[in-house]
């Protein structure tokens, strides 16, 4: 037999890869083009003291719950070495690309010692770096960015000196993203009193109002202030340095420690001055297999852009996810001259934009577009939202959570998802970003055949529950109107004299009891079995006087006036304007999401 | 002054208040209710319906699985 290795060609022509970056995507290159051709020489240029460490793990370092400095550091130089045969420089910063000459030039920030670096194939990982602008005492002590390690330290270092000094801490977060609100979480669990302050009208940004929202009232519960709609503008230190005064838009805050975290910007200095295209985003332009316009170079991670999957439009989502699958495709494609695999491959440069974070006890995730995406990219969207419960309502444990779904009204087809909650979200996320990447329509994803016992799910799991929910507003059975629509028409409402035309009629179709636990303002309450008793009153086969007052008013209501139905989840709600629509009251809404939902305030 | 004890365990909301809305009708002013509920709502269905009916929230335990309130009828 004459079998040939499919491997290990020294023909092949591709002789020495170089990384630039070893944090996620870096190294994750390194070790599959290794792997894929093992006589490759592989170096990565690592300009920092570590490498391969967990990015966004450092919240929980900051507070403590990952107790060890090296429990984030995945892997060392020396492991690299020894187990894969790459060779890894720490502390080599790479100054300059030459791409004619194939040959990166790197300073050891160490020795100073200045060193060239040939390569037949080169990956650029270079990550991506905090935006901070220049407001006056940014560089004042304690003011910090949380990318690094050592940043993550030194913010437990003053954690824990308040702690023993028996001193309450005093931290300001500036920006309302994930990595800003896990921090905050953390350090307010450490005993800190935090606050947050969002240049924006929402925190969470990707994520829709009436979500962050949920959030942002849990977080306060929580004992954070959270402030947005406001900006910080200067800060003012004492006289060792050390910030003690924030400056907003609205207030002046005392604070012993902050966090400046209003987003990143991929880090693409050395590209752009080598030649490399940039995309619209400002991230290095690749195509399905990671190359740049430059032949031979690839980008990956954080300083790469990847595109919407829904939309096809450039994109930069610099997440630890994208990253490493970024990573393990540009090895395999940089590792050799013609790639040898068979299996059939699917980019991951089409991304969702997946993820998902523990803010207190509440989780939230994401994927696919937000409401607000898809209007933005000229859908016709249809959205849902609907609570429900993670596991068996009669197993011990289980908790609410509140599924949102996105779908594009033509063709049935889902664009997005976002769920919120104290229970688990992210399977059901999963679930769903699935069901997005094959392409699924609102019909396929309740049809899905998922796993059901009491301990893990619903019979009918809450992501069903959403699609069929969903099912029953595309055929128009039901109307709903958005928590954001109603408070938007509250508020537009109050402007204008009493009793005006335009102002529907709100009913809480909720018990009596239910009702005194909080309502949208403005609603009266009718349970439904009172409304259920409506038609005997008009088929004459009761007398009007057995109702109450409330409902009595709702039968000599115009059958025009807009009706908004209120309940717990949206379900009775449904059920009521059933009912009202075959008295002839064909304007009825449910409140989307019931006042579960509602996240505006309840009275 | 009588103690009223009321199981809502496994319960699905809004039963759990609506027991409670119940037996409060039946209490006397001064009569102490505890009841056990499920319901992860409850917590914060309680808590607002004792602001609402002006009935003390005498305690309030979260016991992962299960909570327990005691209120006093005014």
């Amino acid at each position: 037999m004459d079998a040939k290795p499919v491997f290990a060609r020294p023909e092949d022509g591709v002789r020495r890869l170089v990384v630039i970056g070893g944090v996620a995507a870096g190294t994750k290159a390194a070790a599959k083009a290794k792997r894929e051709n093992p006589d490759l020489e592989v170096t990565v240029l690592e300009k920092g003291e570590h490498i391969s460490y967990a990015g966004c793990g450092l919240p929980y370092f900051v507070g403590g719950i990952i107790k060890e400095g090296k429990d984030l550091l995945v892997r060392s130089p020396q492991d690299f070495n020894k187990d894969y045969g790459i060779v890894v420089l720490t502390h080599h910063e790479a100054y300059k690309i030459l791409t004619e000459e194939k040959v990166v030039l790197a300073r050891d920030t160490e020795s100073g010692q200045e060193k060239a670096f040939s390569y037949d194939r080169l990956i650029i990982a270079t990550g991506a770096k905090p935006v901070v602008p220049p407001i006056p005492g940014i560089d004042l002590k304690n003011v910090f960015t949380l990318r690094k390690p050592v940043d993550a330290l030194k913010m437990r270092s003053a954690l824990e000196k308040a702690e023993a000094e028996q001193r309450k801490l005093k931290a300001l977060v500036v920006g309302g993203g994930l990595i800003g609100l896990e921090v905050a979480e953390n350090m307010a669990l450490r005993g800190a009193s935090v606050t947050v302050v969002e240049m924006l009208d929402q925190i969470l940004p990707g994520f829709d109002l009436e979500i962050a929202k949920i959030v942002e009232n849990h977080m306060r519960d929580k004992g954070v202030n959270v402030l947005t709609d406001e900006k910080v503008n200067s800060f003012e230190g004492d006289r060792e340095g050390f910030v003690i005064k924030a400056y907003t838009t609205k207030r002046t805050l005392d604070v012993d420690l902050v966090l400046w975290a209003t987003g990143v910007k991929p880090d693409v200095t050395l590209a752009k001055e080598a030649g490399i295209a940039l995309g619209p985003t400002g991230a290095i332009e690749v195509d399905e297999n990671f190359e740049t316009n430059v032949k031979g170079i690839y980008a990956v991670g954080d300083c790469a852009q990847t595109r919407n999957l829904l939309t096809g439009n450039p994109a930069f989502y610099p997440l630890g996810s994208t990253a490493n699958k970024m990573g393990r495709v540009a090895g395999t494609r940089a590792a050799r001259q013609s790639f040898l695999g068979t299996a059939k491959e699917r980019s991951p440069l089409y991304v969702l934009g997946t993820g998902v974070a523990k803010i207190f006890d509440m989780a939230v995730a994401r994927t696919g577009l937000s409401e607000q995406d898809a209007r933005k990219n000229s859908f016709d969207a249809e959205t849902v939202l609907v609570p429900a419960h993670d596991r068996a309502h009669y197993y011990p444990g289980h908790k609410f959570i509140i599924t949102k779904l996105v779908v594009d009204k033509p063709t049935q087809r889902l664009l997005g998802a976002q769920i919120v909650g104290e229970g688990v979200v992210d399977k059901p996320i999963d679930v769903i970003a699935t069901a997005l990447t094959f392409g699924g329509t609102v019909g396929d994803l309740a049809a899905i055949d998922l796993a059901y016992a009491p301990p893990f799910s619903m019979a009918l799991s809450s992501t069903i529950v959403a699609a069929n929910v969903m099912l029953n507003k595309l055929s128009g059975r039901m109307t709903g109107i958005s928590p954001v629509d109603l408070k938007r028409r509250l508020d537009e409402e109050k402007g204008k004299p009493g009793g005006s035309a335009s102002r529907p009629f709100m009913v809480d179709v909720r018990t009596e009891a239910e009702f005194l636990t909080g309502t949208v303002p403005g609603a009266v309450n009718i349970p439904l079995s009172d409304i259920r008793r409506l038609k005997d009153v008009v088929r004459g086969a009761a007398s009007e006087l057995d109702l109450p007052d409330e409902a009595r008013k709702l039968l000599r209501l115009p059958r025009e006036t807009e009706l908004i139905l209120i309940c717990r989840i949206g379900q009775r709600a449904y059920l009521a304007a059933l009912e009202l629509k075959r008295l002839g009251f064909l304007n009825c809404k449910v409140l989307d999401g019931g006042v579960m939902s509602y996240s505006f305030g309840l009275e | 002054m009588s103690v009223i004890k009321v199981g809502a365990r496994c319960l699905q909301c809004p039963g759990p208040i609506v027991e409670l809305h119940k037996a409060s009708a039946k209490a006397s002013p001064g009569d102490v209710i505890e009841i056990e509920a499920t319901d992860p709502g409850f917590k914060k269905d309680v808590v607002a319906w004792c602001k609402k009916t002006k009935n003390e929230l005498l305690k309030l335990d979260d016991f992962g699985d299960h909570i327990v309130a005691v209120i006093r009828k005014c």
